[in-house]
């Protein structure tokens, strides 16, 4: 088994640099999934990885082998692409077999690997069939058929769910994990959905604008985030950010947001910037309800959206917009009277006004 | 059934106008065919006369007869099937590679490659040139040469580059992923995904080669080797210049004009036969379920 490491790995068209020197290292078995915005550069870097996209500068590494100038069909990786891609005038088993009978696999072996990639996918019924025949979830079924019957070192997938329905897409995702717990194969995933990264990934990598802003397993992503884009990136609603004027004492900081205050974990670097402005950063699940008079930070509420066990409130904090995720059951008849919250200082993340690095380890 | 409540008055009024214009252009396709036929089994008098209109007058086979028992009809009918089926081969074998090269991205030149081909179909070298390149590569009155000479078109090379340029990349890019060489990318998926056009591009050869009368007249002098386009002019000229001919048409039960007509039946029937079995390949949304964007 082969970890992917990419060393100082540029891709410029023209002037336009994509992806800007960035270092990663994809262990043995992991997987490691990509996330970032439109246009981040995630797809074109799982991309050089295979092969597709030549590569302006840098090294990719597969297993020990840089594969710069290996022609994709020879570095041994797999891929899931987002349209499926699928050969329409092929069936099911033909689609999984195409792979293994250009490389000249013989004929019992190829049916036996066919076979066995049915079963392990729940494909076998379907076997006969066309691409045209099949539903959304099959079709990405056979899709992951074609790459994981070739046993290869590492498995790509560029946004494969992001064309299924919702519930679909969940369901596939529990298949994926399962796939990859059966398989252990290193993966590299990407997605523009944090939701898909938070769930599969052992490590998630957050890109943007070319350069990747961070790495870490997914709740130090969701507890510790660098800066606001990582902050306000991970987490469904993201972290709320408010801007607010540091005060108090440096043992004692507080956030002056509009006249409310909010005490702040204790830090040099905070306490550096006393009397500056500065991004606070609160996950609205972090956030803890009251009613009127009994909590520190007044909120006006303006709107309860109810998901079931969860619901979130949206609210005005000093007329900026401020979401509380609150579980609705010992709530649930109180929930339109909410207008404060509190929230324990040690969960606050404050970051600089102007780079949006966060300051401190508060919270670590 | 249709439920014409459901359409408004313009629709209705549009559904109309429609049905009648495609009922009278079908009439004025149709009817040349149906004339041409009646001809050719009616009597060279009636022919003559201008008297057949839709059905044949004084129905006879002599016209059928005149001209299957000529040894010279059965050999340019020969003819024409070697320079349809070899002109159509030739021509899918020039044309379905060099449009897959002309299609790809990463073709080193490909505009100027592109308008080099495109700039053939506004300009050529016309006529004489074009024979003085025949005669000078040694290809006249040479069958081989006939085949060659007209085996690339660039409309059709465009036509088909166009269609596998809409192929999505991701084929090229799996099939790739999954071992394919170039030649395997296109023999294995691009050749199959693009059947409708390669359909289409096959009956533009088929067609063109089998009406193809000017260069074969210019360029072939052997009689033998002449297809059946050219064994029709020369029967129009000789019938209408022999005397003999002329004479004997009073109470011959054949004419020029029905000659002329049985063998242009003769001649349509192969592309009538040819035509539903290529049609089968002209599916729409061969792509679908392929790819899902």
């Amino acid at each position: 088994m082969s970890g992917v490491k990419l060393s100082q790995l540029v891709k410029r068209y023209g002037d336009l640099e994509v992806v800007k020197a960035i270092d990663l290292e994809v262990q043995p078995h992991e997987f490691v999934v990509l996330v970032g915005p439109s246009g981040c550069g995630k797809s074109t870097t799982l991309r050089m990885i295979a092969g597709l996209e030549e590569i302006s500068g840098g090294e990719v590494t597969i297993g020990d082998r840089v594969v710069n100038r290996v022609a994709p069909k020879d570095r041994d990786v797999a891929m899931v692409f987002q349209n499926y891609a699928l050969y329409p005038h092929l069936n099911v088993a033909d689609n999984i077999a195409f792979g293994l009978r250009i490389r000249k696999t013989p004929k019992d072996q190829v049916q036996k690997m066919v076979a066995e990639v049915a079963e392990i996918l729940g494909l076998t019924p379907y076997l006969d069939r066309r691409p045209a025949d099949l539903s959304g979830g099959q079709r990405q079924r056979v899709a992951m058929g074609r790459a994981i019957v070739r046993h290869p070192l590492v498995f790509l997938f560029d946004e494969p769910l992001s064309n299924l329905d919702a519930k679909l897409r969940s369901q596939m995702r529990a298949e994926i994990k399962r796939l990859h717990k059966r398989l252990d194969v290193t993966s590299i995933y990407v997605t523009h959905d944090q939701v898909e990264a938070m769930t599969l990934a052992d490590r998630i990598v957050v890109m943007n604008d070319g350069a990747i802003e961070q790495v870490g397993t997914p709740m130090e992503l969701f507890l510790n985030p660098v800066n606001t884009f990582v902050a306000g990136f991970i987490g469904s609603p993201p972290m709320n950010q408010i801007r607010a004027e540091i005060s108090g004492s440096s043992n004692a900081p507080v956030a002056k947001i509009g006249d409310q205050l909010l005490p702040l974990p204790a830090s040099a670097d905070v306490a550096d910037r006393m009397g500056a402005d500065v991004t606070v950063g609160i996950r609205p699940e972090h956030a803890e309800v009251h009613s009127l008079g009994t909590s520190p930070l007044n909120v006006e509420l303006e709107l309860v959206e109810t998901l079931g066990s969860e619901a979130l409130l949206h609210t005005k904090l000093a007329d900026t917009p401020f979401i509380i995720k609150t579980e609705t059951e010992e709530h649930f008849s109180t929930l339109d009277q909410v207008s404060a919250f509190s929230v324990n200082p040690h969960q606050i993340k404050v970051f600089d006004i102007d780079t949006g690095r966060v300051l401190g380890q508060a919270g670590a | 059934m249709m439920n014409w409540n459901l359409y408004s008055r313009g629709d209705k009024f549009f559904a109309i106008v429609v049905s009648v214009l495609v009922g009278m252009f079908t009439a004025a396709t149709l009817y040349p065919f149906i004339y041409i036929a009646a001809v050719s089994f009616s009597s060279g008098f009636a022919a003559q006369a201008g008297k057949v209109v839709l059905t044949p007058i004084d129905s006879t086979l002599e016209a059928y007869k005149y001209i299957l028992i000529q040894p010279e009809f059965w050999l340019s009918y020969r003819n024409t099937f070697i320079y349809t089926i070899g002109g159509t081969i030739m021509s899918l074998l020039f044309i379905i590679p060099g449009a897959y090269a002309l299609s790809r991205p990463q073709l080193y030149g490909r505009r100027f490659l592109n308008l080099f081909v495109a700039f053939t179909m506004w300009f050529n070298a016309g006529l004489i040139p074009f024979y003085l390149n025949m005669r000078d590569l040694n290809l006249l009155d040479s069958m081989f040469g006939i085949i060659i000479g007209f085996a690339v078109n660039a409309f059709n090379i465009i036509l088909l580059r166009n269609f596998f340029e809409s192929i999505p990349e991701s084929f090229e890019e799996a099939a790739r992923m999954d071992g394919a060489n170039d030649f395997q990318v296109l023999w294995k998926v691009f050749i199959p995904l693009s059947k409708p056009a390669i359909a289409t591009i096959t009956l533009f050869c088929i067609v063109a080669r089998w009406n193809g009368f000017f260069w074969a007249m210019v360029l072939l002098s052997s009689e033998e080797k002449i297809p059946l386009q050219v064994f029709l002019r020369h029967t129009i000229s000789n019938l209408s210049d022999d005397d003999e001919f002329a004479m004997t048409q009073l109470e011959a039960a054949y004419s020029a004009e029905t000659v002329t007509a049985a063998i242009i039946v003769c001649s349509i029937i192969p592309v009538l036969l040819v035509y539903p079995w290529i049609q089968k390949y002209f599916e729409k949304g061969i792509l679908l379920g392929g790819v899902k964007e």
